[in-house]
């Protein structure tokens, strides 16, 4: 049995709003949010925008205090030993904040002075993770002059300094170019395979999906799904499946009277010149009924093919049909 | 209700001690109190205004509702340095009778000093000078007596029938010698409650290495900011400018003319406040308001570092930045006044140095706080500058609107002069950290800190020196833990 590394108990966070120091507003960031992470995943964090993710990434790596509920770290609130806690996390923000005027070498001893490492250690350890993330060549140069990339590789090197036992990543690749991307998703496998447990939330959905094996999706503040990406997409495979139709005269007539049909959706229609390709999602007992509603409208079906249900997919399902995170 | 305050109690854990320990050290400042008004008469002047005087033809009577042989420990100020109050042929007519010291000059009060303890007069059979001086907290033992004396008005030949105050040189003591006492209880108990207090924060040290670490970083940004380059520079100059001035000013015969090394180290300091002050709000005006910007906060937050930690990491950091060269400017300051005038004594000249650095860290705590509950950029300069401004060039005009609320004539000539405006400016400056630090200064030109400021005594105003920092870094850590609660 696999043993929680991370664990969230119904997480409640407001964010207020002062003027001259009195709260006028209050908004629900976190709703009772909780949330397991196990040793050894990778767990992709999804929701929409101002679902709650960062927030819940702010609480877990207390940069906010939750309002109520509990943070757990392999078992221990985190707020009861917040430093022996915090040592072991590392954490990659989205906006990373780095001091210009400093280089790597400098940057790194810095943070590495809030944990409990002697020099030796902080040189040694710096030295191989700009190795490791391909910074050595720019160590000497000052933080200011380098691309988001580098900053992004350098937080990253931070974030891994002092050895945490869960990396936690809030949007790791936005800003990031393909061949960056593309590099990040192979060191965190990397060193996800050394038994590091990683948390990243992401919009990139393709990449939650080809990264993560564990999925969580988060909406309004509250923690609407969570299992391995298999488990999800089986699940919304038994209750609407995905297919392609290779049709011709399917016009906007057709298309409103499929659509009114409960659990039918139309996700795209493609023109192929002499055919159109139309993508919806159904369940599976209606595709009788639908092929006779084309037909008897007067379309043409030429082929019917079943399409794999993407992350994408589940997300859309899950959070209502906003995926624009 | 009790077991809700039980609860209240024991989320305390940590501070229980120190709570216990302030407890403590009130019921010691009220026995303190209790242990004046019990054994000393606290308000002598009062026992001075009780004395009957009537006059008969060619006799008058000065009489008190005490009996003649009574002793009192009478306990208050000194309102005049006894050294201008010892009489001799030079400072006395001989027969003439003195309404206010309620005598006859003979000579017999040749080498005596006539104190005037609060208002009240008593004889002293000695010289007291350069033995006690002016503002100074005393107690006098002293004896109602009688005797009876003659002297001549509108050519008549009168005889005094006098009852006075009499003590002698030995039975006069500084009232410190027993607030002492008092005083260094308290620090103790406060001292064990605050090390209990301290010793049940988790990480203690773990976090003092973090502020540490912190502070030397703050520092040497700071030191390499172009804002501080120009700012140490140019305070340098101007402390040292004024050193120079304030000691050539002690030779000279002008309206702005230095009385003594003392009183130069005083209006140094006031300048130093003045350049000083500004540079701490300049350095720290942008400090967390910018670094939230910049999202270096948010990195620094995710580190096993508390909030109290930062703020105080920061304000350490920050306060060695300004607190460095503005010390070195102040001695050089102090070098260039005593090359050109008088020595300050040594132990206003140490205090001038080390409480700069108390004003320092409270100016940039104090600016912390704005910096923090500032909602943009502009805010917090405006609010910067407007501190500085309050604390360095407006307050006395604060000190005449409240006079003149009170129903103090400020438009009437010498009013300064006027011991109830004196008493409000005295005490208002309690709450200006600039006057703070100047008064302490002014404090450690004397031998004991009973001394009385106008109604503000000695150690009210080190009590005050102590907590204008205290107060304000617990404000920084308590809105920077507000604001990034979110």
């Amino acid at each position: 049995m696999a043993n929680s590394l991370l664990e969230l108990d119904k997480v409640q966070k407001d964010y207020r709003i002062r003027s001259f120091g009195r709260v006028i507003r209050t908004t629900k960031a976190l709703d009772k949010l909780s949330l397991k992470v196990e040793k050894g995943q990778i767990f992709g964090f999804l929701g929409p925008n101002g679902a709650g993710k960062t927030t819940t990434i702010k609480c877990i790596t207390g940069i906010l205090k939750s309002d109520t509920g509990s943070i757990k770290i392999e078992g221990e609130n985190i707020e009861d030993n917040s430093f022996e806690n915090k040592n072991k996390i590392g954490f990659l923000p989205e906006q990373i904040g780095l001091y210009g005027n400093l280089n790597c070498f400098e940057t790194l001893a810095f943070y590495a002075g809030f944990y409990n490492l002697d020099t030796e250690t902080i040189e040694e350890r710096s030295l191989e993770l700009l190795k490791v993330l391909g910074l050595e060549k720019d160590s000497k140069r000052n933080v200011g002059e380098f691309s988001l990339g580098m900053k992004k590789r350098l937080a990253l090197a931070i974030a891994l300094l002092h050895k945490p036992q869960i990396l936690i990543l809030d949007e790791p690749t936005s800003g990031l170019d393909p061949r960056g991307v593309k590099a990040l998703r192979s060191v965190l496998r990397d060193l996800n395979q050394k038994g590091l447990t990683i948390l990243l939330s992401s919009h990139v959905l393709s990449e939650v999906q080809e990264i993560c094996t564990h999925v969580g999706i988060i909406n309004d503040g509250k923690l609407i799904r969570q299992e391995s990406i298999q488990e999800i997409r089986e699940k919304v495979r038994k209750t609407a499946i995905k297919l392609s139709l290779r049709v011709k005269n399917f016009d906007k007539e057709s298309s409103h009277e499929i659509t009114k049909k409960k659990g039918i959706s139309i996700i795209e229609v493609n023109d192929l010149g002499k055919h159109q390709q139309i993508i919806l999602t159904l369940k599976e007992k209606q595709i009788p009924w639908i092929t006779d509603k084309l037909v008897s409208k007067g379309v043409q079906i030429f082929s019917i093919e079943p399409q794999d249900t993407s992350l994408e997919d589940v997300f859309m399902t899950e959070t209502g049909g906003n995926s624009d995170d | 209700m009790i077991s809700r305050r039980l609860n209240q109690w024991n989320n305390l854990k940590t501070w229980q001690p120190l709570i216990v320990a302030i407890s403590l050290v009130m019921v010691v400042a009220i026995l303190h109190k209790a242990h004046w008004e019990l054994t000393t008469e606290t308000n002598p002047v009062e026992t001075w205004k009780g004395k009957t005087i009537t006059k008969g033809d060619n006799e008058t009577n000065i009489n008190f509702p005490e009996n003649v042989g009574d002793s009192f420990t009478f306990k208050g100020i000194l309102m005049t340095s006894p050294k201008f109050e010892v009489y001799n042929n030079d400072s006395i007519v001989l027969g003439e009778y003195s309404k206010d010291e309620a005598l006859v000059y003979d000579e017999d009060l040749y080498g005596k000093t006539i104190i005037n303890l609060s208002g009240m007069r008593i004889l002293v059979n000695g010289d007291l000078s350069g033995k006690f001086f002016e503002s100074e907290v005393i107690t006098v033992k002293a004896y109602l007596i009688e005797n009876t004396s003659y002297y001549t008005e509108n050519e008549q030949n009168i005889t005094l029938n006098r009852e006075g105050w009499e003590a002698m040189p030995e039975d006069i003591h500084l009232a410190s010698d027993t607030d002492y006492y008092f005083f260094t209880s308290e620090l103790i108990i406060l001292a064990i409650g605050s090390y209990y207090s301290f010793s049940r924060i988790q990480n203690l040290r773990t976090q003092l290495r973090f502020a540490k670490h912190l502070a030397l970083f703050e520092f040497g940004r700071g030191l390499k900011a172009p804002r501080m380059i120009v700012l140490g520079s140019f305070f340098t100059i101007f402390i040292v400018g004024i050193g120079w001035l304030l000691g050539d000013l002690q030779n000279s015969a002008s309206v702005f003319a230095v009385t003594s090394g003392n009183d130069g180290i005083l209006r140094l300091s006031y300048f130093s406040f003045f350049v000083v002050s500004l540079a701490a709000i300049a350095v720290s005006v942008d400090t967390i308001h910018k670094e939230r910007q910049s999202n270096t906060l948010n990195m620094l937050l995710a580190r096993p570092i508390n909030r109290e930690t930062i703020v105080l990491g920061k304000a350490i950091g920050l306060t060695m930045v300004v607190g460095i060269p503005a010390f070195i400017a102040q001695v050089l300051g102090l070098y260039f006044m005593t090359i050109a005038g008088e020595m300050p004594t040594i132990g206003c000249m140490i205090t001038f140095l080390i409480f700069g650095q108390v004003m320092i860290f409270t100016m940039v705590t104090f600016q912390l706080c704005l910096a923090i509950s500032a909602k943009n950029g502009a805010d917090v300069v405006i609010y910067g500058l407007g501190a500085w401004l309050l604390f360095s060039v407006v307050w006395t005009l604060l000190v005449y609107a409240v006079s003149f609320v009170i129903g103090i004539d400020v438009s009437a000539q010498n009013f300064e002069n006027d011991p109830e405006y004196q008493a409000i400016a005295s005490r208002l400056a309690l709450f200006n950290p600039g006057f703070v630090y100047q008064m302490a200064v002014g404090l450690f030109t004397h031998r004991t800190i009973s001394i009385d400021f106008e109604g503000v005594p000695g150690w009210l105003l080190l009590l005050s020196l102590v907590l204008w920092p205290l107060i304000c870094l617990r404000i920084a850590t308590w809105l920077f833990k507000r604001e990034m609660r979110g």
